[in-house]
Parts: C-alpha cells; sequence; structure tokens
C-alpha cells in the first residue's frame, strides 16, 4: 500500500515544522508556505515500517500543546551530541533527523502552498539553480 | 532463457562489467531494482531527488542514528549522483588490501592495465586554475599559506557548458547533458545500443546457484519473477549485494558475510565570509588536498558544497538561529574532512529483508577526524571566515564491504577469483567486495574490478 499521511499526521508535521522554520523576517512560516499536497510525494520511498513509526509520531504530534512539542524537539537535538548509543537515544536522533529531512524538504524547495504568495525560502536565501540542457 | 551472464545491480560495478560483457557478445542480462531515468526524465529539484532517487526514501541511518548512508536505487546506480571524480588507487591503499586480504593481485602493475582501459572508455578531466570558483580558491591559496599539499581533481565529465553558467551542483540529482561520466553514460548506454539487454525494476531477493547454472528469484511489479544465467554475477553495492546474500541464507556458510563495513565517513564544516561566494554555481569542487602528511594521518579534504536541502541537514539548530545561519548560504565556503575508517562496521538483515547497519567511529577513526578538523579550522581561520560552522552530522557515499574478497572462506565471502566460496556460478563484482577502507574515490576501482572480472570470465 502507498504510504499517505491522515490528516492528523499532517497536522503534526506542520506543527513541528513551525518549530523549525517560524516565520521570522523575510523567512516565511512553515504552516503557510508548506505545499502539504506534495507531501505524499516525498515519502512514496521511504520503507513501510518507518513510514507507519513516523506518520504515528506525527499523529501524536498533532495533539500535544506547543511548549510540550517545543521540549520533545529539544530532547531529540540534544540526542544528537549525547553519548548514549541506547535505544532511547538511537530512536530520537533518527527522529530528529527524519523530521529535519522531510521539514526541510518541503521548506526549502518549490513546492510551496498554491495560497501561499510570499516570498519562498529559496528565494530568501537567493538561491538559484541554472541547468542548461543544450 | 538462459543468459550467459546475468549482472544484478547497474551501478559503478554492474554497469562497467555488462558492458565489457556484452562487448565479447555473450548475452547479457543487467536486472536492477530502480527505475529506468535519463538526461531528461531525471527529477528536477532537489526535494524530488532526494525522495524519488535513493533508497530508504533519501538517506538510511545506521544503527545508533549518528551516521546516514546515501545509495540510490535507478539504472546507474550511485553513480547517476556522484561527484565522479575519478582517482586510482595508490600503492599505500593496495599494499593494505593485500594484507588484509592475502590476494597477491592486489597491485598497482597488475590494477593498471583494468585502470587504463576504464580510463579510455570514459572522458575525463583534470581542473585547473582558471576553472576554480570562489570555494576552490578560498582552499587552495589558505592551504599554500598553511603549507598543506593540495591538487587539481580529476573528473568524468565531456561537455559541462561553464560558458553558458551551468551549475553542477544539479548534477548531483542526475546530469541533464549526458555530460558527467556516469555509469549511465559511460557504459549503459553504449551497451544498450550493442544489444545488451535491461530490465529495470526488478528487485531481486534471491540468488539460487547450481553446478552449472544459477537462478535469480526476484519481484516485478508486485510479481515474482526467476531468471536463469550460466553465471549470476551480483553487483548491488555494499547494501544491496550484502543483503541479497543474506537473504540467500549464506550466513550460516560464510560468518564473514556482513562484516568489515567501511563507509568513509564526512565530516563538512562550513565558514561565512563577508563575500559572496556562491559554491553551489558553475564547476564546483575543483580542488582536494593532495598532502602526504594528511594521507599518512589517515584523512583527506575537499571543497565541496550542496543545495539547501543538504546544507539545513548539517545544522542541529532550530528555528531562528537555524535560520539565520541558512541565510548566509550564498556566503558560505565549505570544506570536508572524509576519513579513512576501519572496517569495524556490520551489515545485518533480518528474513523481512530489512537492514540494520551499526558504524561506530573507533578510537582511530575520531583521531583521524580530529586531525582533519583541525586542519579545516586552520584553513578556514586562514581564509577570513568570519565564522566557522562546525557540524557534527556525518555520513557516508562510500560504502564497502560486506562481502570481502579474500583467500579464506572464514573471513571473506568471494574468492580472489570474485566467486563465492564454494560456489561455481556465483560471483560478486562492486564495492561490497573491498577488503577494507582506502581512503580513496572508490569509483573508477570498482569500476576497474568490473572490467577484470569480465576479462576472466570471457576467457
Ligand atoms: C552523492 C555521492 C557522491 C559520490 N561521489 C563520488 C565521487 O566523486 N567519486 C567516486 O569514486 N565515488 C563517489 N561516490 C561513491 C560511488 O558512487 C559509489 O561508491 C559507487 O557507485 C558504488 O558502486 P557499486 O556498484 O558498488 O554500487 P551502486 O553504484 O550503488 O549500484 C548498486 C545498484 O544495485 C541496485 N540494487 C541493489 N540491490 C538490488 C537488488 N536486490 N536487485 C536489483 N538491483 C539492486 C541498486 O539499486 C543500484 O542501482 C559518491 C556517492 C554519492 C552517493
Amino acid at each position: 500500500m502507498a504510504n499517505f499521511f491522515s490528516t492528523r499526521a499532517t497536522k503534526g508535521l506542520l506543527n513541528v515544522g513551525e518549530i523549525y522554520c517560524p516565520k521570522n523576517g523575510e523567512f516565511p512560516s512553515f504552516k503557510e508556505a508548506a505545499g502539504t499536497a506534495y507531501l505524499n510525494n516525498f515519502v512514496k520511498n521511504v520503507p513501510e515500517d518507518d513510514f507507519n513509526s513516523l506518520s504515528l509520531v506525527l499523529a501524536i504530534f498533532s495533539f500535544l500543546p506547543n511548549f510540550l512539542l517545543v521540549w520533545i524537539i529539544n530532547l531529540c537535538t540534544n540526542a544528537q551530541n549525547s553519548p548514549s548509543d541506547g535505544l532511547l537515544y538511537s530512536n530520537l536522533r533518527q527522529l530528529n533527523l527524519g523530521l529535519r529531512g522531510l521539514c526541510y524538504s518541503i521548506y526549502y524547495s518549490e513546492f510551496t502552498n498554491p495560497n501561499y504568495k510570499g516570498k519562498k525560502a529559496l528565494d530568501v536565501l537567493d538561491y538559484k539553480l541554472n541547468r542548461v540542457t543544450e | 532463457m538462459l543468459y550467459d551472464f546475468i549482472v544484478v545491480g547497474s551501478g559503478s560495478g554492474g554497469g562497467a562489467l555488462s558492458y565489457y560483457l556484452n562487448k565479447s557478445g555473450a548475452k547479457v542480462l543487467l536486472l536492477e531494482a530502480g527505475k529506468f531515468y535519463r538526461k531528461d526524465t531525471f527529477p528536477k529539484t532537489e526535494a524530488e531527488t532526494s525522495a524519488y532517487l535513493y533508497w530508504g526514501g533519501g538517506i538510511e541511518f545506521a544503527k545508533d542514528g549518528r551516521m546516514g548512508f546515501l545509495r540510490t536505487k535507478m539504472v546507474g546506480g550511485s553513480s547517476i549522483v556522484y561527484q565522479c571524480l575519478m582517482d586510482r588507487f595508490d600503492d599505500i591503499a593496495l599494499n593494505d588490501w593485500k594484507n588484509e586480504s592475502g590476494v597477491n593481485w592486489f597491485t598497482p602493475e597488475i590494477m593498471a592495465p583494468h585502470y587504463d582501459q576504464v580510463e579510455s572508455d570514459m572522458v575525463l578531466h583534470t581542473f585547473c586554475r582558471e576553472e576554480m570558483r570562489p570555494n576552490g580558491i578560498l582552499f587552495a591559496d589558505a592551504c599554500d599559506k598553511l603549507g598543506y599539499k593540495w591538487g587539481y581533481l580529476r573528473r568524468g565529465q565531456s561537455n559541462c557548458a561553464p560558458e553558458k553558467d551551468n551549475d553542477c551542483t544539479g548534477c548531483l540529482g542526475g546530469c541533464f547533458r549526458d555530460s558527467k561520466q556516469s555509469s549511465l553514460v559511460a557504459f549503459i548506454q553504449k551497451a544498450e545500443k550493442e544489444g545488451l539487454e535491461i530490465i529495470a525494476e526488478t528487485e531481486i531477493y534471491k540468488v539460487e546457484p547450481n553446478k552449472d547454472t544459477c537462478k535469480v528469484h526476484g519481484f516485478q511489479n508486485g510479481k515474482q519473477v526467476t531468471f536463469e544465467g550460466k553465471k549470476v554475477i551480483l553487483s548491488g553495492g555494499a547494501f544491496g549485494s550484502t543483503r541479497m546474500m543474506h537473504m540467500s541464507g549464506y550466513k550460516s556458510k560464510l560468518p564473514a558475510l556482513g562484516k568489515k563495513f567501511a563507509s568513509h565517513p564526512q565530516f563538512m564544516w562550513l565558514g561565512f565570509q563577508n563575500e559572496i561566494v556562491d559554491a553551489h554555481k558553475g564547476m564546483f569542487q575543483s580542488v582536494a588536498s593532495k598532502d602526504p602528511n594528511f594521507r599518512a594521518q589517515g584523512f583527506k579534504l575537499e571543497n565541496v558544497f550542496a543545495s539547501p536541502i543538504s546544507i539545513g541537514m548539517l545544522m542541529n539548530e532550530t528555528g531562528i538561529e537555524h535560520q539565520r545561519l541558512m541565510k548566509q548560504y550564498r556566503y558560505m565556503q565549505c570544506i570536508e574532512v572524509a576519513v579513512r575508517d576501519e572496517n569495524a562496521g556490520e551489515i545485518l538483515c533480518d528474513n523481512k529483508g530489512k537492514l540494520t547497519v551499526s558504524k561506530p567511529l573507533t578510537d582511530q577513526d575520531k583521531t583521524r577526524r580530529d586531525k582533519g578538523h583541525h586542519a579545516i579550522e586552520n584553513i578556514l581561520n586562514t581564509s577570513g571566515a568570519k565564522e566557522i560552522y562546525k557540524s557534527k552530522f556525518y555520513f557516508g557515499l562510500h560504502l564497502m564491504g560486506g562481502c570481502t574478497m579474500g583467500v579464506d572462506g572464514a573471513t571473506s565471502v568471494v574468492n580472489p577469483d570474485f566467486q563465492v566460496h564454494g560456489e561455481k556460478t556465483l560471483y560478486i563484482a562492486d564495492s561490497s567486495i573491498f577488503p577494507n577502507a582506502p581512503g580513496i574515490n572508490p569509483g573508477l576501482t570498482i569500476k576497474s574490478l568490473g572490467h577484470k572480472l569480465a576479462q576472466q570470465l570471457i576467457k
């Protein structure tokens, strides 16, 4: 079966994304700019087990108050520097990298919300890539 | 249909090997788990590249979540996304292979004709001063001041259109011009014209060798398929071939299966300059360290860079601090250290085919990393960086070992003739057979080993 985020999981991702990439000066807010319609394309090759775990975590995140979510994200971030190789810290590190990968793939991409008319994050970086075919 | 040869996996190893086998007039089938993309169908953006082309849907992680591994799933394998820096192994690397494996043909003299042949089948270009971009100039000038030796890189490319301001960072998602010498461009497309049969989107999970032939079983569009060849060569890469061997039940016969995994852990640090560097523009990577002291100390430095999503992944900060760092994207100077690591990793696989990879950094690896970091810090400071970002995240692009070559079946998986120990019709030719980490870009040697095996099989 194809990987498909539920509305709950998508809401959880938007909440997490806002912590990683908030509205800040020219930078758009993740919630406003993220093209969630494209989200399922980005996870179609993620192994089913990994996707299901991620999806479940995100669905749980959608119910959490912001302060708790910030605390969890900090825990994940700090796990990156922890010397422990135990199951908890290993999973937190993988979650940290998985969440950041997903959020940045949407945020630093051309796939923005069609209703969002402001500057994209890539424009804020002034990033342009010239690819010559002929 | 009974093929003369079936090659499973179409990356650096499988692409070159099937080209040379096909050239001999043999009936060759090349099987590949991933899709068949071409220069005009590669994904157009970084986000799509990562999600569509890579195994794991982007990146796979070591068990401890500290390290990421990158390998791709498509015709051409990881050579579609590689930077195509083509280096021969030196005496140090080949000698260490010989000592570790007991294989006496790991010598520069015996490897030379295979390197010669592969090099003559690729278009290779050595960069010069005029082609250097600011990221390279900052690196080279600082190395000169510090007394570190550096040199120009040699890359497989035929026509990158620098005069039209083509940006080659994009080619890390597949070259739109067929300029970069991937296995697809240098070997597979040529062999296709000469009759090589290629079947994509077919993932093999089991090999079944017998006295005279070998069967491979896999899935194609959800349906079970079987192919049979007089000889089967696995070229699925360190993870892919090791996984197929695990799933075929070889762990009990060959205890070394999955062991001796190495990956040249790479750590990228950023220096923020006052002037625009635009490290992502043009032919973005032209120089690297060529310092015998660094080689002796077990690391090398390269002036690499990447597109925004990948650069964002280097940073562990969130929110406003993350954005502050990213805002300086165009001002970033970037240097990475690649560690010549000990082969202390292990690739395990459960009966459903799920891989678990352990890749601890040994004390020696950490010492080498720290020496490399010290050199990077010196270079960034000497080039006037106003701030240095020391990323802790590290990743492996050179996945090696798991089915290592050696004379002894107790400590290796294939014999010096590339045959799986105890089998007559099953071979392995890719990065999984590397006895240990060479500390040098592996691509050219993987292809040259493919050429060596092809010569032997054609005989
Ligand atoms: C971003 C990046 C940059 C790099 N830059 C350089 C560089 O500049 N120079 C250099 O020398 N090296 C570079 N490398 C490393 C180089 O690309 C690899 O070491 C090399 O391609 C490995 O060759 P391989 O044949 O062992 O495996 P791969 O090239 O990975 O090919 C294996 C193929 O087998 C397929 N496969 C796996 N399992 C199965 C299965 N069960 N059934 C069917 N097919 C299967 C895979 O889909 C894949 O196509 C880079 C790698 C990356 C990711």
